[in-house]
């Protein structure tokens, strides 16, 4: 760090959002697999204002996380990447018990987390609290697992209809969404 | 999961991604994104503390109802730890050796052909249940 970033307060170069698509890309095309991978890139966003208020309305929680499934090797907490634990259809289970879900199918930071606690990445009893208290309407009877496919064309045009169409039959006003 | 939000707005239902990885989020173009500046996997708060799932959770919410357009990101306060060196290591090929890179290679061919062989029976089994 320089003598005018620390005099002006700056903070360390590398502490910032780190760019994955940079890395990622470099890091594959180094491994020796030629074409990057193209992420989708749009300049128009959609946008749907609420159409009551959130203490009103009926939350759909949508995740990218896998039921555990014993016969499908180690899905942690702490496993290597395990191709074998994916899914490539929408699932859905229900909201009113906590399912175990695993994100070992999932590129997540292996080195700087283990995967040891579901609440990371899968926030249902956050929301059942909020549910309980008032700031939301409620949640809807299931939540809706996302299969994390490499193929955009069937992310479009089979896993999207079909999760919207399934959160429009529980009654869905919005949806939270996490990433993983 | 970005392509997910833009389909239920495009149909109707307003969205909040929760997620660690802004710039994909942002690149394909998210109606309302609450990014949290952690390693990828904890999205909904830090393991073990549940103030800041609860935080997390909470704010999450605020943005879904108090975003004015698309493109809204809102990064949360919170900090992964205090140094944020862990932000040096994701897939940074600048940092592996000869060594690393050649056993990483081996490992994705492995998991390449596993996923290959998953996806087929995965589509297949779901084709006779239609």
């Amino acid at each position: 760090m320089s003598e005018a970033d620390q005099e002006f307060g700056f903070a360390e170069p590398y502490d910032r959002p780190i760019p994955y698509i940079h890395r990622i890309s470099t890091y594959y095309q180094t491994l020796g697999y030629g074409k990057p991978y193209r992420w989708a890139q749009y300049n128009d966003v959609p946008f749907t204002p609420l159409k009551k208020p959130l203490s009103e309305s009926r939350v759909a929680l949508v995740t990218t996380a896998a039921p555990y499934q014993p016969d499908k090797g180690d899905q942690g907490p702490g496993a290597p990447y395990n191709s074998a634990a994916k899914f490539y259809t929408v699932y859905t289970d229900t909201t009113e018990t906590d399912p175990d879900l695993r994100v070992s199918h999932i590129g997540i930071d292996r080195n700087h987390t283990t995967a040891e606690d579901m609440r990371t990445w899968f926030p249902l009893r956050q929301l059942k609290r909020l549910a309980g208290e008032g700031v939301i309407g409620g949640i809807t009877e299931r939540f809706y697992g996302a299969p994390t496919n490499r193929s955009q064309k069937r992310t479009m045009e089979v896993d999207c209809p079909e999760i919207y169409e399934r959160i429009r039959e529980d009654g869905g006003d919005v949806a939270v969404i996490v990433a993983n | 999961m970005s392509l997910i939000a833009r389909h239920l707005e495009e149909n109707g239902i307003p969205t909040i991604i929760m997620g660690c990885g802004k710039d994909i989020v942002e690149q394909v173009g998210a109606p309302r994104f609450l990014f949290s500046d952690f390693p990828l996997g904890n999205a909904a708060g830090k393991p073990n503390d549940v103030d800041s799932q609860a935080f997390t959770m909470e704010l999450a919410l605020k943005v879904l109802e108090s975003a004015v357009g698309p493109r809204t990101t809102v990064q949360s306060p919170l900090r992964w730890d205090e140094d944020g060196k862990w932000k040096l290591d994701f897939s940074n090929i600048e940092q592996m050796s000869d060594e690393e890179i050649a056993r990483r290679k081996a490992e994705f061919d492995r998991n390449k052909q596993i996923a290959k062989e998953r996806r087929e029976s995965d589509i297949k089994s779901a084709a006779a249940a239609e």
